[in-house]
């Protein structure tokens, strides 16, 4: 049964992302998979990562013993201090976002639906939840970037046909990243783009409540 | 015999007693530039130029109408060409800056909370310039209270003007004869006087935070500063208001107190102070954030537990338009549609508005009675410098609040801060207080 099979790992789900970060892009990544994307970025792509904490160009955690409270990433992590960077209120933070000055961002989720909805925010069964950035980023960055696990931990599919939580932004996804495929939201439906090695469209679909659009071309997993 | 009018410097010297040690003075035209220059140092005055600066801090001129709009400029003095009975006025151009582009300035100066206009009382044919009715396109409608000229002082009602003060050598009948409006004359009728005033502004610095904070009542809204973590969050405020007691707050902060519950490098056997301290000793009603409970399910926050049994009130605000209501309501913009949370919870209930067929959900400035930042440096003035990403929220909040207290670990004179570096001009901030030594953000 394709629920069982082998999936790939949270540090693969990066990789694959990075690859879809132009070079000099900027670039804002949000907290879990999307944090350790930027491993996975080579240096000569010159990528200008954003944070919300209000930093620009902000580089790799700092060291053990390094930890400087006043430079933190918007994950509370501390940051190094590198060459380059800029600091800057949240008003300017978040007009870079809406202002369509961050290219890409980078989001986990709890549901993205066929047509590109987003729902990250709120586990219903909490009755409360942070929004912080994320609706923001939904709405204002050029690309929107799911990087997830593809079922939940009781093996409830993330990617529906419908969000049934709370959403964060509409239609603003623009492709997603799971431990099993990769895939394209668009108007008529979720495309199936790529499927994880040793993974068929079809064993795919089984694990998926979207009901997903099969090409005659979905490739191979590429990192 | 002809009666002598006064030169521009002795209409400057007169205006320049309206001037109160410490306020904010926007000026415009020559005659109210020249008042400036009248006005001693130490008096702490400080002085909005047209050209894009405050006092000696380089500012743009987004941020000059932002501080006119935003309520923080006491007086404006304006040179005007017209002004007429009811406190209207016509601001003065010269010749070679006509059309529109003159009267943006203007326009945004007669939001002062005071606004005195300068001008001759006559024009070049000694036609008035004091009228029933402007002929000029008006500048700013009925905000003018006094209208000093070169030959008199009046004050401005609803009930049009009475004269108070005249040039030497010139009587109530004498003003009457060249004024274009019907004018009363004040029962206690005087000669102009033209020595300035000295006096010293109120110092900003306070000795802890409890002194501080002591008037902060009841019932406050407070804007909170701080992102999440340890960095750039008042403790030593807070740690102060949770000593002073007062109740049924409501504040406004990017987060509810998540650090004591996400160790953000707290040391082992110590806990962190954030907005915890004051919601278990029940003294928050609502909280309006953006990530105001913990990331983790498991260990809930002081404010998700007060929540959870129904003690608090939480509105949930996605944290760029948190940002974004914090800087209007700082700045004079009432309301901004943003596109934010559009067709999401955080829509309902608020007017929505389809613009070039994208949709847009319009959202409410925000404004405190307090606010309790955090800096890196303040000189005595109130200009602040912040520390890398701890600036955030706390630059944002200083300008839209009654009372700005801001803690910081030193406090230098004035000229210690390159103007080019400071982030808040000291016109935002009422009250500084160092952190005290070995304070940490831990108990």
């Amino acid at each position: 049964m394709s629920a069982d099979k082998e999936r790939l790992d949270r540090a693969i789900i990066a990789m694959r992302v990075a690859r879809e970060l132009p070079a000099g892009s900027c670039v804002n990544l949000g907290i879990g998979i999307p944090t350790l994307v930027s491993m996975f970025v080579d240096d000569e792509s010159v990528v200008f990562y954003h944070s919300e904490s209000g930093v620009l160009n902000c580089g790799p955690l700092a060291e053990e013993g390094e930890e400087d409270i006043d430079l933190i990433n918007a994950g509370g992590q501390f940051l190094q201090s590198v060459p380059g960077m800029a600091y800057f209120s949240s008003v300017d933070a978040f007009a870079m976002i809406r202002g369509g000055h961050v290219d890409v961002t980078v989001l986990g989720a709890h549901q993205v639906s066929a047509n590109g909805d987003l729902a990250n925010w709120m586990l219903p069964e909490r009755g409360v939840g942070n929004i912080g950035g994320a609706m923001d980023l939904a709405a204002g960055a050029d690309k929107v970037i799911v990087a997830m696990e593809h079922n939940d931990r009781s093996g409830n599919s993330k990617v529906v046909q419908e969000c049934d939580f709370p959403l964060t932004g509409r239609g603003c996804v623009s492709l997603v990243v799971t431990d099993v495929a990769v895939m394209e939201p668009t108007p008529d439906g979720m495309v199936l783009r790529e499927a994880a090695p040793g993974w068929t469209p079809a064993e795919v679909q089984e694990v998926t409540d979207a009901r997903l659009i099969i090409p005659d071309n979905v490739a191979e997993y590429e990192v | 015999m002809t009666l002598e009018r006064l030169d521009a410097l002795s209409v400057a010297r007169r205006a320049a007693a309206e001037i109160i040690p410490g306020s904010v003075v926007a000026v415009s035209g020559d005659w109210s530039i020249a008042v400036a220059d009248l006005v001693r140092e130490d008096k702490g005055v400080w002085f909005l130029r047209a050209g894009g600066t405050l006092s000696d801090l380089p500012i743009n001129a987004a941020d000059a109408g932002a501080i006119l709009r935003g309520g923080n400029v006491d007086l404006s003095i304006v040179q005007a060409a017209q002004v007429d009975s009811r406190g209207s006025f016509a601001g003065y151009h010269a010749t070679d800056y006509p059309g529109p582009q003159g009267h943006a300035g203007l326009i945004d100066l007669a939001g002062a909370r005071r606004v005195v206009t300068v001008l001759p009382h006559n024009g070049a044919d000694r036609a008035p310039n004091i009228l029933d009715t402007l002929t000029l396109p008006p500048d700013g409608f009925r905000c003018v209270d006094t209208i000093i000229t070169d030959v008199a002082v009046f004050r401005v009602a609803d009930t049009g003007l009475t004269l108070t003060e005249v040039a030497p050598g010139w009587s109530a009948e004498d003003i009457r004869a060249i004024t274009g409006t019907e004018v009363t004359v004040a029962p206690g009728l005087r000669e102009m006087d033209f020595t300035v005033p000295p006096g010293k502004p109120p110092s900003k610095v306070y000795a802890d935070g409890p002194s501080a904070i002591a008037d902060l009542p009841d019932g406050a809204t407070v804007f909170i500063d701080g992102f999440g973590g340890p960095g750039g969050m008042a403790h030593h405020l807070l740690v102060s208001l949770r000593d002073r007691g007062s109740r049924n707050l409501t504040i406004v902060s990017n987060t509810a107190g998540i650090a004591r519950v996400v160790s953000f490098g707290t040391p082992p056997g110590r806990t962190a102070i954030d907005h915890s301290v004051l919601v278990e000793n029940g003294q928050v009603a609502k909280a309006i954030a953006s990530f105001p409970v913990s990331p983790s399910v498991s260990r809930p926050s002081e404010f998700e537990l007060a929540y959870r049994r129904g003690e608090v009130d939480l509105e949930l605000v996605p944290q760029g338009t948190l940002a974004e209501r914090l800087r209007a309501g700082g700045a004079g913009i009432e309301a901004f549609y943003t596109p934010t949370g559009a067709g999401t919870l955080i829509a309902e209930g608020k007017e929505s508005r389809v613009i070039d067929g994208r949709e847009y959900i319009l959202e409410h400035g925000l404004r405190a009675d307090f606010a309790l930042i955090r800096a890196h440096r303040a000189d005595t003035r109130g200009n602040l410098v912040y520390r890398g990403t701890s600036r955030n929220f706390n630059a944002v909040m200083a300008p839209g609040a009654r009372v700005t207290v801001v803690e910081v670990d030193q406090i230098v004179q004035p000229g210690e801060l390159d103007p080019e570096a400071v982030v808040t001009p000291g016109i935002f901030v009422q009250r500084i207080v160092r952190r005290p030594d070995g304070f940490t953000g831990y108990e």
